[in-house]
């Protein structure tokens, strides 16, 4: 088992797959941070010299990811309804955001989008 | 007269099957209690009528319920790697398949032998665990179906031979210590593989030092680690997994050769060489840790090419062997590989070091190979990358076999715009008066009398029930494309499920 960030991860696991569990770490972010380190694509988290590690959790806690990033996009959600903007009603009242239609297909804004949302 | 069976009992009989009932006989018997109980234990019993409105309960639902499904309990999936490995077996030997007799074995003395054209010579037993190290015998390819590997000498295989045997020394045109380049293609199935290992089999007949690259795509798609070599501009990249994967392939199979070599040189990067060390100790260094693998890499292959033991070592100094240096897949070594810099661009081959060191090899006019040897590049088309630089720069060497000068108007060169890579048209490029020149060999079908040869040998192995006359043989050359021999293989085999004793006409 590796810790990353505070993460424990198996040893068989890549590397890339690993970095994309976290908040915020797709497939861009992670494949240019293993360039950056110059990691091969299919390395398994067990291949890491300590140096390695120690130095991706570095760039890692220096990023805007997990709950820093859940917290800011909840606080722009929070601007929005607090100046009154269109968006921000529509985030309240649990209905889609960006002009969709509201006829049918609307499980995902009345499931995610209320008073007190959360990521 | 009057029945033993009362009517009503005869009423009620009915047809059942013949084990219950009593035979019939002419005499009617008189014991009438067994036949009583036993038909009315056996009647089957009164269908229910079956009425779906008036069994349905009282406000029942008219939805379709469905059961839900039972979880399978499923067997284990198999453990990390052996699917892997069950894809990558190598099955050398079928022993269903017939013994040929008098099947030949190749030997350091038949390889240059031509009237063994077209006949299939066994590779011996002791070669095989060698031949294996060195990864020339690949998964897809047929040899599971015969009762033991063997490969088919052609025309170009007699020439190799032949080759082999003047930088070895021997015969009469003996030229020890030149070095042959060799870039091989070929259309898909004509054996180029093959050829490599049939290369590879006479080298370590010849106790040559063999040093392979079995799959060049392994060293450029991203699946081992690259590290840059500190101080290099541009930046060049070592890949120390592949690097010791290398020196165990290498000491592996050339454990023979390399044990009775001593270590010649001064190699004062490298810690734990003695002046006793032989040339596998050094190799062995390699293994355990990947760090210092192109290091030691670097050594062996400075030793391998010395001519002159350095100062103060020449006690043990035994002459060097000639090597052998066979890469497989080299267009993937000719356009962009999957590793990144850290400004997230792609890794040029050309700057990985490993590929590197055994393409200026390659390059026209390098005698890098000081005590002589054979370089054989093939390309591969089952596996291949469209490199367009690659095109035009094997064109560019069939126009100057061909005789045509380079500045000469028909001498084929990249059209315009075509953005060909640069680097892959300066490593191919001609250098005029410099010794030894790449050549290019293009394998292409069998001849009639090679096909022939071949054809015989699956009949002998009893994979073929056909009779093997000229005019069938020439039908098979035919329908092979000319003789490709992996065509003819296909043939050879889809005979045998087709070849069923047809029945005697009448």
């Amino acid at each position: 088992m590796v810790f990353i960030l505070g993460v424990n991860f198996p040893e068989r696991n890549l590397l890339k797959k690993s970095l994309e569990s976290f908040f915020g770490i797709g497939n861009h972010t992670s494949s240019r941070l293993l360039a950056r380190f110059n990691i091969h694509p299919t390395c398994r988290v067990g291949e890491l010299a300590n140096k390695q590690v120690l130095d991706m959790t570095a760039v890692l806690s220096d990023m805007k990811i997990e709950n820093d990033l859940r917290r800011e996009v909840v606080n722009d959600i929070k601007r929005l309804k607090e100046t009154g903007t269109y968006r921000g009603r529509r985030h309240a009242l649990g209905l889609p955001v960006r002009g969709q239609r509201t006829r049918t297909q609307i499980k995902t804004p009345v499931k995610l989008n209320r008073m007190e949302r959360r990521m | 007269m009057a029945s033993a069976w009362c009517w009503s009992c005869l009423s009620r009989l009915r047809p059942t099957t013949r084990a219950v009932l009593p035979p019939p006989s002419a005499i009617p018997r008189l014991t009438s209690a067994p036949f009583h109980s036993s038909a009315v234990q056996y009647a089957p019993p009164l269908k229910k009528k079956s009425n779906s409105m008036t069994q349905m309960k009282y406000r029942q639902g008219q939805t379709l319920r469905r059961k839900k499904k039972k979880t399978v309990e499923r067997a284990r999936p198999p453990a990390p790697g052996e699917r892997k490995a069950l894809r990558k077996r190598i099955i050398l030997s079928n022993p269903n398949a017939l013994e040929v007799e008098g099947m030949q074995e190749i030997s350091a003395e038949n390889i240059v032998d031509a009237r063994l054209r077209g006949s299939v010579l066994g590779l011996p037993v002791p070669m095989l665990d060698q031949l294996r190290a060195v990864q020339a015998f690949k998964p897809k390819q047929g040899w599971s179906i015969f009762r033991r590997p063997g490969a088919v000498v052609r025309r170009d295989t007699v020439e190799m031979g032949r080759l082999f045997e003047k930088i070895s020394g021997e015969g009469d045109a003996a030229e020890k210590g030149k070095v042959v380049k060799k870039v091989i293609t070929g259309t898909k199935g004509t054996g180029k593989t093959v050829h490599l290992l049939q290369a590879m089999s006479m080298a370590f007949l010849k106790k040559w030092v063999v040093v392979t690259i079995p799959e060049a795509r392994e060293l450029v798609s991203g699946d081992t680690a690259y590290v840059p070599v500190e101080g290099s501009n541009p930046i060049q990249y070592n890949q120390p997994g592949a690097t010791s994967a290398l020196l165990m392939r290498t000491v592996e199979a050339n454990r023979e050769v390399l044990s009775g070599l001593k270590v010649s040189q001064n190699h004062p990067e490298i810690n734990g060489v003695k002046p006793t060390s032989t040339l596998e100790d050094l190799a062995k260094l390699g293994f355990q840790d990947p760090a210092v693998a192109w290091p030691v890499f670097k050594a062996l292959w400075t030793e391998l090419t010395a001519t002159a033991a350095a100062p103060g070592m020449e006690k043990d100094f035994q002459p060097r062997p000639p090597m052998l240096v066979a890469v497989d897949g080299l267009a993937h070594w000719m356009h962009n590989s999957a590793y990144r810099d850290t400004d997230y661009n792609l890794v040029h081959p050309h700057d990985l070091v490993f590929v590197k060191h055994f393409l200026s090899l390659l390059r026209n006019g390098q005698a890098e190979l000081k005590n002589g040897g054979m370089l054989l590049y093939a390309t591969s088309t089952s596996n291949n990358p469209g490199v367009y630089a690659l095109e035009v720069a094997l064109d560019q060497m069939t126009a100057r076999q061909a005789g045509i000068k380079p500045t000469s108007p028909e001498y084929p060169s990249a059209e315009a715009y075509s953005n060909a890579d640069p680097r892959v048209l300066d490593l191919f490029k001609p250098i005029e008066g410099k010794e030894p020149q790449m050549e290019l060999q293009t394998l292409g079908g069998l001849t009639r009398d090679e096909t022939r040869g071949y054809l015989e040998y699956f009949a002998r192995s009893g994979l073929l029930r056909e009779p093997v006359n000229e005019n069938w043989v020439g039908e098979k050359w035919s329908m092979s494309g000319g003789g490709i021999i992996g065509e003819l293989e296909k043939l050879g085999r889809h005979v045998r499920s087709a070849a069923i004793p047809t029945p005697a006409a009448n």
